[in-house]
């Protein structure tokens, strides 16, 4: 007969009406076989009492429903971010807010060429933006380039800027100068940082795949309480399947890992074909056979298209990078073959747009139970979350964005009133949509419990709170980050609550996420996770 | 190394920019184009003219090579670079939504790459509906505001007279037809030679129908403020301009695409020489030009 394990804690939270609370959990063959007190597993015949989680708190596994592999990816350059981080290999990187300390820890790790930073926000500095001449404080010989949290700026040395022939160049889109024309050493968009970046050997492509990449993002998922993550605009190909199974199913890769496809054009019966095809040789730890749509780009870069009346002081709309009328075939297609969607959405109009699509798709043929679920969706208004309600579209809210960007929200893109009610849980959960939230790493960290603060205390970077109306229970978040994310995935069935029969992912928490003040739920230290019952220790 | 010329093609989806790729794909004059294009599939390649295809990169017998756009578009950029032989032009078709003057922007910051300029087209038919639908127009406005050139496509089956109305209120750029989507773009990407000095300016034979050369030069030194704004007061139909100018301060490299000018100071040399391409059908006329250059010329003020 197979071994039961049973595992005791303070509490169980189980995410599950019938016994929301409980102390013990039985686990057998990968599976809960049993939740309940010390006696719970005795109808089967008992089992190995494992009493490691005695004093902390057990929850179902986190699922991180909108993140990418990049996160994985970035860890080889130094994190300079403004945020405690927490890398792969379990070191916290206490979060620099001054350029002082940027300077200081590039110095410390320039032991070779060239040393790269990554994750850095001026936003969160109080100081005079950081510049060339500071960077070359860690190294005049050196190249040292750092990377912006959103990727789209950077900031070089005068070796880096040297090497890119920027010291004498023309005119040069991007390349930014002081009032006396002297290249400051920031780099806007890629076209002016990629002759750096491809003479420092940075390759953003190779960042987000590969199975150092993959074991990466699974160390990093897992630190975070993570059990299933997705990588939300995979370039998996069916030739690739074998390759990231043989990294995935190993015993010591410690999350299920679902990729959506990342499409913007193309045939969507033929792509839905090597969907159908990809999915069938999913596993229990790969999960594959959705999609994911873009429509617009972010509203912080002014690029989300949004209703009437836009952006405030008139800064022109923003850029479709599907229009319109290409996603509707594609939306079209993709529902009427059943294949899942997650569809990027940040402005009101793109998603008023997506909407209207779905819901002339599902005027044709296609699986009622779709689960397809709009992304980001941080301009819906209550009538939007009603026509979600009505279509059974999910949500997956940016619950993140208001600590780190609604600040800039309110003072730069859309104003008081619409930055209060961006992403907006509650207004989601009284239509009755199902909610997740994210954290769209690696733009912000991977953390599911500081999303669920993001989402129960809606406080900005500065300090204020932003929307009060739409701040959610700790309750709710909780549920957000684990049934209602693993609804969006199609895995309700099998994990985001510790129910009989389900897979037993939990994570094992220093104490109760319910029960602590709101401000503290993002403090709470993950102990371990748990996958398939097999046991990850944050200290291994 | 010389740069290579980076073109990119640009415009909204039904445009035409498939159509003008393989058109310049057969018909390269033994130039080795490198064409980053979005879908394989859409261009028409004649299968005796593949000499190799694989998954991501179609060589053809004429020594062009044609790769699908997969990921960055920037990294496949770098990675045509890398190729040996090095490719003697580069071509980007832009996709549907994308502005192309954002992409052509790389080949203005990397030293490995000349700008060779956007080309956007337009469907003269179309168009008035993109520019009427209140979720695309900044968009299409933005994709043809970019362009140093537009080439309208479907010319022969509408008038194209109140589009190029339309669009000479949007931007300066001179607009030709291409009705089939067969226009000769290959001037913009040929390097362009500064001829050798000779005492006096004088006009060249065009290069193909839509295109005309210019070529002039000057044994004395010009003052800048009037070559400064000779150079600003350069007609729209001029598409290249290349060369050096000597002033009063010393010598300058110019260099102008479209309406974009770039300048840079260099070790003095003698008199200037200056090479420009235009558009004979916008009113680009060599003879023209060269009477105007060389009465400008003698009217300068003799600087020393």
């Amino acid at each position: 007969m197979s071994e039961t394990t049973v595992f005791c804690a303070r509490q169980v939270l189980t995410m599950d009406a019938n016994m929301p609370q409980a102390t013990h959990v039985a686990v057998r063959d990968g599976r809960i076989l049993a939740v309940g007190d010390a006696s719970c597993a005795d109808p089967w015949g008992g089992g190995q009492l494992d009493t490691r989680f005695a004093d902390a708190v057990i929850a179902p596994g986190f699922v991180e429903g909108h993140a990418h592999l990049m996160e994985g990816g970035l860890w080889r350059y130094t994190y300079v971010g403004f945020m405690d981080r927490l890398d792969p290999q379990g070191q916290r990187w206490p979060g620099v807010t001054r350029n002082e300390e940027v300077i200081a820890r590039l110095r410390e790790v320039a032991t070779h060429e060239p040393t790269i930073g990554w994750g850095f926000d001026p936003i969160f500095i109080s100081q005079a933006r950081l510049n060339r001449d500071m960077l070359d404080q860690v190294s005049t010989e050196r190249p040292v380039a750092v990377l912006f949290s959103s990727l789209h700026l950077m900031v070089c040395n005068t070796a880096a800027l040297r090497s890119a022939g920027y010291l004498e160049a023309g005119d040069v889109e991007g390349l930014m100068r002081d009032a006396q024309g002297r290249p400051t050493g920031e780099l806007r968009e890629m076209a002016a940082m990629f002759p750096v970046l491809r003479r420092l050997g940075v390759d953003f492509r190779r960042l987000a795949a590969g199975p150092e990449v993959l074991r990466a993002y699974g160390a990093s998922a897992r630190r975070a309480g993570v059990t299933t993550a997705t990588d939300l605009f995979s370039s998996l190909t069916a030739q690739d399947v074998d390759a990231t199974l043989e990294v995935v199913q190993a015993p010591d890769f410690p999350i299920r890992l679902v990729p959506a496809v990342g499409v913007v054009d193309g045939d969507p019966v033929a792509i839905a074909r090597e969907m159908a095809q990809m999915r069938q040789r999913s596993t229990s730890k790969l999960r594959m056979g959705a999609v994911k749509l873009m429509t617009d780009g972010s509203i912080q870069g002014f690029s989300a298209r949004l209703q009437w009346p836009g952006y405030l002081g008139g800064v022109p709309n923003g850029m479709w990078n599907t229009p319109p009328e290409v996603l509707r075939g594609l939306i079209a297609g993709f529902h009427a073959s059943g294949t899942p969607m997650h569809i990027h959405v940040n402005g009101n109009e793109a998603s008023a747009v997506t909407l209207e699509a779905l819901a002339h798709a599902m005027a044709g043929p296609g699986p009622r139970d779709h689960r397809h679920t709009l992304q980001h969706g941080q301009l819906m208004d209550e009538a939007q979350f009603r026509r979600a309600a009505a279509l059974g579209v999910g949500v997956n809210l940016f619950a993140n964005h208001i600590y780190y960007f609604g600040d800039q929200h309110v003072a730069h893109t859309v104003g008081l009133e619409r930055a209060q009610r961006m992403n907006a849980c509650r207004s989601a959960l009284e239509a009755g949509v199902n909610l997740a939230i994210h954290s769209d790493a690696p733009v912000t960290p991977l953390a599911p419990l500081f999303t669920a603060w993001c989402a129960v205390q809606r406080q900005t970077a500065s300090g204020r709170v932003l929307g009060q109306a739409q701040a959610i229970t700790a309750a709710q978040a909780l549920r957000a980050i684990t049934l209602g994310a693993a609804w969006s995935l199609n895995m309700d069935h099998e994990v985001g609550s510790i129910e009989v029969g389900k897979r037993a992912d939990m994570v094992v928490l220093q104490d109760n996420p319910l029960t602590v003040p709101p401000s503290a739920i993002k403090d709470i230290a993950v102990r371990a996770t748990v996958l398939g019952g097999q046991v990850f220790e944050a200290g291994a | 190394m010389t740069p290579v010329p980076l073109l990119v093609v640009g415009g909204f989806l039904g445009a035409g920019k498939t159509t003008l790729i393989g058109h310049l794909l057969q018909h390269n004059q033994g130039m080795r184009l490198l064409v980053l294009v979005n879908d394989f599939g859409a261009i028409n390649i004649d299968a005796q003219r593949i000499a190799q295809a694989g998954a991501q990169t179609i060589a053809l017998t004429n020594g062009c090579v044609c790769c699908a756009m997969t990921g960055d578009l920037y990294y496949a950029v770098g990675d045509a670079l890398a190729r040996q032989p090095r490719p003697d032009a580069i071509v980007i078709e832009a996709s549907g939504v994308a502005e192309p003057g954002r992409i052509a922007a790389v080949a203005l910051a990397e030293p490995d790459l000349s700008y060779a300029g956007v080309v956007t087209m337009a469907d003269a038919q179309g168009l008035p509906d993109l520019l009427r639908n209140s979720q695309l127009r900044e968009q299409v406005q933005r994709q043809l505001q970019q362009a140093d050139l537009i080439a309208l496509s479907r010319t022969d089956v509408v008038d194209a007279a109140p589009v190029q109305r339309t669009l000479a209120q949007l931007t300066p750029a001179p607009v030709v037809a291409a009705p089939h989507g067969q226009l000769d773009v290959l001037p913009l990407l040929h390097a362009l030679d500064v001829a050798p000095p000779s005492a006096h300016a004088m006009a060249e034979p065009a290069h193909g129908s839509v295109f005309a050369q210019w070529t002039a030069q000057c044994a004395q030194a010009l003052p800048a403020k009037a070559v400064d704004a000779w150079l600003a007061n350069l007609p729209p139909s001029v598409l290249r301009l290349k060369g050096w100018v000597t002033d009063d301060h010393g010598t300058r490299e110019v260099q102008r695409v479209g309406q974009r000018l770039v300048q840079r100071r260099v070790d003095a040399r003698s008199g200037s020489q200056l090479v420009a391409i235009g558009l004979a059908a916008q009113g680009f006329d060599a003879g023209a030009m060269q009477s105007a250059w060389m009465a400008w010329a003698a009217a300068c003020p003799q600087t020393r």
